[in-house]
């Protein structure tokens, strides 16, 4: 009896010890289970692929002093230089966004050298965005080590730029009333174009608003479905594909999105522009520049955003309409450009076009909102 | 001969009311510096308490998910803080309820060890269950109080129901089905993952025994096994009733959310200090006895596998068993209640190594259990304070105060970057929220589409996070969402670009409130999940009458039987003095 008590013991402390192994050399990689289901074991350089890998898995745990001291090329830059480089500077979006996966393909290998194009993919506030970088991986003895492609942020000179701008203030009613309240007629705002149509299992309506007025609005579009037999299909409103300040003359495009309706069902379309009165001042003024038009399989706008006053943009929002030749609206796009707009500094822009839409464009409009820490309204 | 004398106060088994004082002691001034506040779930018990204090019979509460069923999780120790908060408040009687918890922890792992291991280790087993690692890490930390309230409640009915299988005492089966019915009441995952780990070792024991001593009685025994499991899962069905429909009708079927206990804690060392080694603390040097005790002793076989099987499933993603085991329910459920189950079923052979090392080593022994012991609930619960449930601590009642007045409270809310201070607030505001912190009982499409928890802290879910907070803004309107209160800037790009205003700021500008124009009062969600109202007096009357028939099986005077006392030392026996561990005497103490 008792040399079976020792063979159970033994089985089962082994059998723990194999456990733990397995689990630890073959993780879990489901990420619904597990939020650091990237975890792996150290070490992992015995080939370019596993060089990328393990550096991209440090880079998705933000462990920049792992990542940062297996490059082949960290004598070029600090580590905070690479930290920054990727989570950028000026609380930009990327500076909180969190790496939600990767891709990587060879482009190239020889026996000394090998060469990636890997896609990072980020989560940030506003959405995902996508960072395509091209790694060379060099042999370094038994392993390969990546030479990370910094990007080195420009710097602006010290320098002096005169501000002239509009800007627009509201007195409020006092904190012991209702805010929000106004005792003022609410800015002109009209829906100057209004387009329905069925895309991807579901209806989009596509359109422009105009401020009317003499004053800034805070706008707002809704939009209403209706059957034929009067009933509410399905009510949205334009969310963050629209600009929400319009300056007096503005013109602001709109698209507001339907999932699960077909246009088919829809008889008509209840569209409810709504504005109130609103600080709001013409600064900072971004220039738009470069703007080129790019033919599939990359269907995209792409261009430069220049910030020409003196004070730093964390965020940017781009908003295009695209026109077809008889000046109907045929889509309405936009991105948020992931790094933050330096006074003076061009900052590149791309609106990812749907590959059929991308036909039938002749021209476009951008227009840029955008966002500064403690400038809030 | 000085050093016999020294230890003979030792040598007799530790009297239960001294164990029980010695909880006091330990978890008395913690309790009463509302230690526990801090911790991740606490609030949330508060909350439904605060709930059910508010609408006994009816559990369906308005203020979270714009509307949710509180019949999905078992109510019993809810229901009693929402008792004593009539007198009390609510925080106090949470404390005194989870004081309860700790005291029954005492009395069931006393009980629970005694079917394995002599009086004298069982006495230990208690002891070691007042500064037991997993128990600190629980109250103080994770705020697990239906988990922790749960588990005595079966380590005190498993006694009963092994008398009845072993000796067919049937006033035993009454007492046992009742009690296991209780903590069927304070916690659905105890019930239908930690009851099999506590029972089925137990029944195994029995069998053991029969099969040993009495084989013609083998029948009798499976019959009396059928008819408790039958009996018991009668009783249980029908206190939970409104949960089973609940369940039945709107099964866990939403994306799963990641949760860190089911991480390779090799891997992630960050979060296997926080669920393994704290938990366990000084026990785990005790692994390798349990181990070489449990296969050498066939007596205790049973039990090391129960330990083994719970300590596995406790180690989360660093072994494949959980997945395997579990199933789907490995991404629904947390993990580290098997820990907390793994060391319950430790508890024995740590009573025992006591037993023997105190007996071999003596005050030396006794010293550096002492400080092992103390070293694991203090550091237990000082983790609260090295990782805080939240970053920073802040007060909102001022954000409470700002909801309620006004008219505010005629929309709803969400809070960004509030951590589950969210619990709180919800105790404090009359306004409904469309966040909350108990996923299993929302039913917004918005929510259950991603895989994320609480919209507080969307960011630390990634992109599901994200999106389901957009998803929720965009669709304020149907909602009457026109509040969102801002502690976290990282939120602002999205409030900005998505048509929100700041409005207000309070406590110095920290929380900023943000509003959207033209969203219509909040109105009552139709939804199918709305239990009807019989179910409402189901649930406001079986689960808390479950524990006052307990408490009245459980108190009523017995008569006195013998001791079956049980010794498995392999240690030459010493002389012991007359046992006084009676178990209505036991009873009698708790009692006074």
């Amino acid at each position: 009896m008792k040399r079976g008590g020792y063979l159970l013991a033994l089985v089962l402390a082994i059998a723990t010890v194999g456990l733990v192994v397995v689990g630890t050399v073959w993780p879990n990689q489901s990420a619904a289970a597990n939020p650091d289901a990237g975890a792996r074991l150290a070490s992992g350089s015995s080939s370019p692929q596993d060089a990328v890998n393990t550096l991209l898995q440090q880079i998705g745990r933000r462990d920049w002093s792992a990542a940062y001291s297996g490059l082949a090329n960290k004598n070029d830059f600090s580590e905070a230089e690479f930290a920054s480089d990727l989570t950028g500077n000026y609380g930009s979006l990327r500076t909180y966004a969190l790496l939600d996966g990767f891709d990587v393909h060879p482009l190239r290998a020889s026996t000394d050298e090998a060469q990636f194009r890997a896609n990072l993919r980020w989560a940030s506030v506003v959405g995902t965005f996508d960072d395509p970088r091209d790694l060379r991986v060099v042999r370094k003895g038994d392993h390969w080590q990546v030479a990370w492609p910094l990007m080195k942020e420009a710097r602006v000179p010290p320098q002096v730029i005169p501000v002239n701008y509009l800007r627009w203030d509201v007195i409020n009613r006092g904190p012991q009333d209702d805010w929000g309240t106004q005792d003022v007629e609410a800015p002109h705002v009209r829906i100057v174009a209004m387009h329905p149509v069925d895309r991807g299992g579901g209806v989009v309506i596509l359109g422009e608003l105009l401020n009317e007025d003499v004053v800034p609005a805070f706008v707002t579009v809704k939009a209403a479905l209706l059957g034929a037999n009067g009933a509410t299909l399905a009510t949205e409103d334009s969310f963050d594909k629209i600009s929400h300040l319009l300056l007096p003359k503005q013109v602001s495009p709109f698209r507001i999105d339907f999932r699960n309706v077909r246009l088919s069902q829809v008889d008509s379309v209840h569209i409810q522009p709504s504005s109130s009165l609103v600080s709001a001042s013409a600064d900072p003024v971004i220039g738009i520049e470069s703007q080129k038009l790019n033919p599939v399989p990359d269907a995209s706008l792409t261009g430069e955003l220049l910030n020409q006053s003196g004070q730093v943009v964390n965020v940017a929002h781009v908003i295009g309409t695209f026109y077809d030749g008889n000046g109907q609206i045929v889509w309405v796009a936009d991105s948020y450009p992931s790094r933050a707009l330096l006074p003076q500094t061009p900052v590149p822009f791309a609106i990812a076009l749907p590959a059929d839409v991308s036909s039938k464009v002749a021209s476009y409009h951008v227009m840029t909102t955008s966002y500064r820490s403690g400038h809030a309204q | 001969m000085q050093s016999r004398n020294s230890i003979d106060g030792l040598v007799r088994p530790i009297p239960l009311g001294l164990i029980m004082l010695g909880a006091f002691l330990v978890h008395g001034p913690l309790l009463l510096m509302k230690l526990p506040l801090k911790s991740y779930d606490t609030n949330f018990h508060i909350f439904f308490a605060s709930h059910y204090a508010h609408h006994w019979f009816d559990p369906w509460n308005p203020k979270w998910y714009a509307g949710f069923s509180q019949t999905t999780y078992p109510p019993l120790p809810q229901q009693w803080v929402a008792l004593l908060s009539w007198v009390v408040g609510l925080d106090f009687a949470y404390m005194i309820v989870q004081f309860a918890a700790i005291l029954l922890l005492v009395l069931g792992v006393y009980r629970f060890a005694k079917l394995w291991v002599g009086p004298r280790a069982s006495a230990f087993a208690a002891l070691a269950s007042v500064l037991l690692g997993s128990e600190a890490f629980l109250v103080y930390s994770a705020g697990q109080l239906s988990t922790t309230f749960a588990a005595p409640l079966y380590l005190n009915s498993l006694p009963y129901l092994y008398e009845w299988i072993r000796w067919r005492n049937g006033r035993a089966l009454l007492k046992g089905a009742v009690l296991a019915m209780a903590a069927a009441a304070a916690h659905h995952a105890t019930l239908l993952f930690g009851s099999f780990l506590f029972a089925i070792p137990v029944i195994a024991l029995a069998g053991m025994e029969v099969w040993k001593n009495r084989r013609s009685e083998g029948t009798n025994f499976v019959l009396r096994t059928v008819l408790a499991t039958v009996i018991v899962g009668i009783l249980i069905t029908v206190v939970l009733l409104p949960f089973w429909i609940a369940l039945f009708h709107y099964p866990v079927t939403q994306t799963p959310i990641p949760h860190p206990s089911r991480a390779n804690y090799i891997l992630s060392p960050q979060w296997g200090v926080n669920y393994f080694l704290v938990p366990y603390g000084a026990l785990i040097l005790a692994v390798p006895f349990i181990l070489w005790r449990g296969s050498l002793t066939p007596r205790l076989r049973p039990l090391l596998f129960g330990f083994w099987v719970a300590f596995l499933l406790g180690l989360g993603g660093t072994t494949p068993v959980a997945k395997l085991l579990l199933g789907r329910a490995f991404e629904v459920i947390t993990m580290e209640r098997f820990t907390y189950w793994a060391t319950l079923l430790a508890l024995p052979f740590v009573g025992l190594l006591v037993e023997e090392l105190v007996d071999r080593f003596q005050w030396r022994a006794v010293a550096g259990l002492t400080v092992a012991a103390g070293l694991t609930c203090g550091v237990a619960v000082a983790w609260a304070t090295y990782r805080p449930a939240d970053a920073e601590d802040f007060k909102v009642d001022s954000a409470a105060a700002w909801l309620n007045r006004d008219g505010h409270d005629r929309y709803r809310y969400v809070t960004l970057g509030f951590g589950n201070k969210i619990s709180r607030l919800a105790v404090l505001t009359q306004a409904g929220s469309v966040d909350g912190e108990w996923n299993s009982g929302r039913m917004l499409p918005e929510l259950t589409a991603h895989g994320a928890g609480a919209l507080t802290s969307s960011k630390y879910f990634g992109k599901a996070g994200l999106e389901a907070l957009s998803a929720i803004l965009q669709h304020a309107d149907r909602y009457g969402l026109k509040w969102v209160l801002l502690k976290d800037p990282y939120y602002e790009p999205l409030l900005v670009f998505s048509g929100w205003r700041q409005v207000d700021d309070l406590e110095d500008k920290t929380i900023t409130i943000w509003s959207k124009e033209d969203v219509a009062p909040a109105t009552p969600i139709e939804s199918q999940q709305r239990p009807h109202g019989w179910e409402g007096l189901l649930w406001g009357t079986l689960p808390i009458g479950s524990s006052l028939l307990a408490m009245i099986l459980v108190f009523f005077p017995e008569r006195r039987r013998s001791e079956r006392t049980i010794s498995v030392s392999t240690l030459p026996s010493k002389p012991m003095p007359e046992p006084v561990d009676s178990e209505d005497l036991v009873l009698r103490r708790v009692t006074s």
